[in-house]
């Protein structure tokens, strides 16, 4: 009798905190079928006009797309700086290793404001204009430390033998590193990748301080949001969310299938 | 594999981010949102195979900050509030205009305010448009005799209904008039009582916020009045939201005006002075009057030709001789006294 | 020895670009925020000479000074609060889910946050306010009679933060949990521990250092945000982000800016020094 007692009351406490976590997404995806102008009850029927001018709107569209190249782009970069610095320290002794690594791993417990702050002084000051490439450099900065911890954590010393194994058929390091190392530690450069591509995907404040007028979707739909409450924002918000829905979905089920499966076979 | 996959990309990346592909004139635009309406600005951009890129602020103080983190050349057309005119010509900001290339004769009188615009001689920019900041309200949730007096604005009647709109100068200037205080003479000593009274305005308010944030609340029923507001807020909505209404109460209101210049290190002159004369024309002018971010008096009296009865009527056409009269202008502060203003400003946000 | 020297240098390579890429983009960048600091703006131009007015004024100013205590306060209550409501979710799932079903468990816990950020403020906003959905569900339930004020205050800022936190702390707590080894509550089980004696004495302290990393990840994340207190705080009571960002936007006063930014800095050290014990980053 308590064990059902029990049993209820975690999923009661389970429902309610599911429900807390999608109240706002739902409330948000229902009133992107609003019919009127404004996105508050009452709903009226569905409508997807919304989508239509999402669609239609030029600066939603590029700005869509410029996300994607900034966190594709910088991600890439992110993770070779962070792989290869990862694979620096695990493999070679240096010394001040843990001063550099402090440098490398600082970016992550400055916030974001701060950094882009910074950047856009010191951009200013020399005489950078800005774009999406300062903010593809901010987002780099942001990232790196990302890649760095997720895949130095990932290396460990089963990996040293295959690499020694390398290098003495012959392989040089680089080829080492490029052909033996990484496709080892694929699945962590992957996540960190992935990790970072949200990351950047969804920054705000960064790509806001060093954007001018191609901006990324979290700066635009900022500035839809300035143009008060619209259904449009809704739209867009639904949308990134499928698109979001539909790659962790992938994910899912190409990834970590063939990880699981991996693992059963060994 | 890796890095000439890498390379390629990024050479794209460049690429694209850089330009849209077809060789177009660009120019870049500094701006108030009502410019950013896609019918004013397309009729222009087609005519002149060129694109207007616009970027726009919510304060002249948010206008200044963009440039001082821009380069030279950066901008070419800036559209700013009348009273600022003067000190950002004295930063050698703006390019001197033409007096024949601008239509100066057929601008309602009142809002040429040569005094701002011409120095030494030179005319640096030109009014284009202009409005008041008073009281807007939802008629069918407040008395129209309370918005009479301007202290309503802090009064406990309709308190949490009121939301203030976040501009510290048309708002200080409010206080001031409410007090009794010409906004062209506040001075340091004012500046405790004016403190006092909007303290008591943000208890009394539900929020604070700049143009659209406030035209929204009242829109949606979330206040019932915005102090700040004016026909900019509701004269685009009256259509749907015919409940919404503004006045002038009896001690006066503050009068703004834009202004619409060339910036001096531009590297399109003609491009910009073109894109002025687009502005005051007066089917420009009925478009930027009537844009969709918010609607207000154009300058040009020649753009009535082009508005609607009802477009007339929302926005007071006919009654704006008794309105300029008593209307005074944006406070314009020494820097000493503006730095004193926003950080009050700063501190009744904390509230 | 040659050798060994050579190895360095190859480490060296592997290491610079790292390194050098944090150093020109963010070691100097913090440096120029820090030389800005102790400069001064008067009118329009930033007069070089070198003091520590900003930081003076900090402490003069009430309104920077209550800036840094709404900071401070909503970041604290934002952290127990989420901690309390993270907690048992994450026990429920790593205890009671049944183990194919965890990942999906957890994957449906962060699915709403692939929503644009910005859009998810927005949507809390949609969700609190006097018109709002849940103003109009308590209504027409008539649990209430008239319209809670909720949006544009603090409680829906702590709303919006909690909400987020709430996920990141549940899967800290949760890789924590699936962690830790059976062999420890085997232990207590056979020393005769009952349920709740081997959590409270067992699996809690054991899960502490979970616990913290996830709470000073909330305090870095939640201090530092300007998004979450500008879509739903309605411009009341500002929070120090706010305040910065105030002045970059509004007065391009990057003096002050800079020297709030380094206030805010020196906050998240002392946190960091505070939680140190718990947040060492070591290879397994």
């Amino acid at each position: 009798m308590i064990l059902r007692l029990k049993s209820l009351g975690m999923a009661g406490y389970l429902l309610l905190l599911y429900g807390f976590i999608f109240l706002p997404v739902a409330t948000l995806v229902l009133f992107s079928f609003q019919e009127g102008r404004f996105p508050i009850p009452p709903f009226n029927g569905p409508s997807l006009k919304w989508y239509q001018a999402v669609f239609s709107d030029h600066k939603l569209t590029s700005a869509l797309t410029n996300s994607l190249l900034v966190a594709l782009i910088s991600s890439a970069f992110a993770c070779v700086l962070g792989f290869m610095a990862a694979y620096g320290f695990a493999r070679y002794r240096l010394p001040g290793a843990a001063a550099i690594k402090a440098t490398i791993s600082a970016p992550l417990t400055v916030s974001y404001l701060i950094i882009g702050f910074g950047l856009l002084v010191s951009f200013n000051l020399i005489g950078v204009s800005r774009s999406l490439f300062t903010v593809g450099i901010g987002h780099v900065v942001i990232n790196t430390p990302l890649c760095f911890a997720i895949i130095y954590a990932s290396m460990g010393d089963h990996q040293l033998n295959i690499e020694r194994a390398a290098r003495d058929l012959g392989a040089k390091d680089w080829q080492v590193m490029l052909r033996v190392t990484a496709p080892m530690l694929m699945p962590s450069i992957i996540a960190a990748y992935f990790l970072s591509v949200t990351f950047s995907w969804d920054e705000f404040i960064i790509a806001f301080l060093l954007s001018r007028f191609d901006v990324t979707l979290p700066v635009e739909i900022w500035s839809l949001l300035r143009s008060g409450l619209n259904p449009k924002t809704n739209a867009v918000g639904s949308v990134v969310f499928l698109i979001s829905v539909v790659i962790v979905l992938l994910l899912e089920f190409t990834i970590f299938r063939r990880g699981a499966l991996r693992d059963r076979q060994s | 594999m890796k890095k000439t996959t890498l390379t390629s990309a990024i050479s794209l990346a460049i690429a694209l981010s850089t330009n849209t592909g077809y060789a177009q004139e660009e120019i870049n635009a500094l701006v108030w949102c009502d410019h950013t309406d896609p019918e004013f600005i397309q009729p222009f951009e087609q005519a002149n195979n060129v694109k207007v890129n616009l970027k726009d602020y919510e304060g002249t103080g948010t206008a200044l900050s963009i440039i001082e983190q821009s380069q030279p050349g950066d901008w070419d057309v800036f559209v700013v509030d009348g009273v600022d005119v003067p000190r950002v010509v004295e930063a050698g900001l703006l390019a001197p205009l033409a007096e024949d290339s601008l239509p100066l004769t057929d601008l309602f009188a009142e809002i040429v305010m040569a005094e701002n615009h011409v120095i030494d001689g030179k005319t640096y920019a030109i009014t284009e448009k202009f409005g008041y900041n008073t009281l807007s309200f939802n008629k069918n949730n407040v008395d129209p005799e309370d918005m009479k007096d301007l202290s309503v604005m802090w009064s406990e009647k309709y308190k949490g209904k009121i939301a203030l709109y976040d501009y510290y100068l048309p708002m200080i200037g409010l206080v001031a008039i409410s007090l009794g205080i010409d906004t062209a003479n506040i001075q340091e000593s004012d500046l405790p009582a004016i403190k006092e009274k909007l303290f008591a305005m943000k208890a009394a308010a539900k929020q604070v916020g700049e143009v659209v944030s406030s035209q929204t609340a009242i829109a949606t029923g979330e206040v019932d009045i915005l102090v700040g507001g004016g026909e900019w807020v509701t004269a685009g909505l009256t259509a749907e939201l015919p409940h919404l209404d503004w006045i002038i109460p009896d001690q006066g209101a503050v009068r703004w005006s834009q202004s619409v210049g060339v910036f001096a290190d531009s590297k399109k002159p003609d491009l910009a002075l073109k894109f002025v004369q687009y502005i005051l024309s007066p089917e420009g002018q009925a478009r930027l009057a009537t844009s969709s971010c918010y609607w207000a008096m154009p300058a040009n009296s020649k753009a009535g030709d082009h508005l609607s009865d009802q477009q007339k009527t929302a926005l007071r056409w006919n009654d704006q001789k008794g309105y300029l009269a008593n209307s005074q202008l944006y406070p314009v502060p020494s820097a000493e006294l503006d730095a004193k203003m926003q950080d009050i400003w700063t501190e009744f946000l904390q509230q | 020895m040659a050798a060994s020297v050579a190895l360095r240098c190859k480490g060296w390579a592997f290491v610079a670009p790292a390194l050098l890429w944090t150093l020109a983009f963010f070691v100097i960048p913090f440096l120029v925020m820090v030389m800005y600091s102790l400069w001064q703006r008067t009118g329009t131009t930033i007069v070089k000479t070198w003091n520590l007015d900003n930081y003076a004024s900090f402490f003069e100013k009430s309104h920077f000074l209550a800036g840094l205590s709404n900071s401070l306060e909503i970041t604290l209550l934002v952290t127990v609060i989420s901690i309390v409501l993270a907690y048992p979710l994450a026990w429920i799932i790593a205890e009671r889910v049944p183990h194919r079903w965890q990942r999906l468990a957890l994957l449906l816990a962060i699915l709403p946050f692939w929503t644009s950020y910005v859009v998810r403020s927005y949507a809390w906003l949609l969700v609190l306010s006097r018109n709002g959905y849940l103003n109009q569900s308590l209504l027409g339930l008539g649990i209430i009679d008239t319209p809670l004020e909720i949006a544009s205050t603090r409680i829906a800022t702590v709303t919006g933060f909690v909400h987020f936190f709430v996920m990141l702390l549940t899967l800290t707590i949760y890789a924590n949990l699936v962690q830790l080894s059976p062999n420890y509550r085997r232990a207590a089980a056979d020393l005769g521990a009952s349920g709740l004696q081997t959590f409270w004495h067992v699996i809690l302290p054991l899960t502490i250092p979970g616990v913290m990393v996830g709470a000073f990840l909330t305090f870095v994340l939640c201090i530092g945000d300007y998004i979450t207190p500008q879509i739903l705080g309605g411009n009341n009571e500002l929070v120090l982000p706010q305040i910065i960002m105030l002045q970059i936007t509004r007065r391009a006063d990057f003096p002050t800016a800079a020297a709030l930014s380094i206030i805010l800095m020196a906050v998240i050290t002392i946190a960091y020094i505070l939680c140190a014990r718990w947040l060492k980053m070591e290879r397994t």
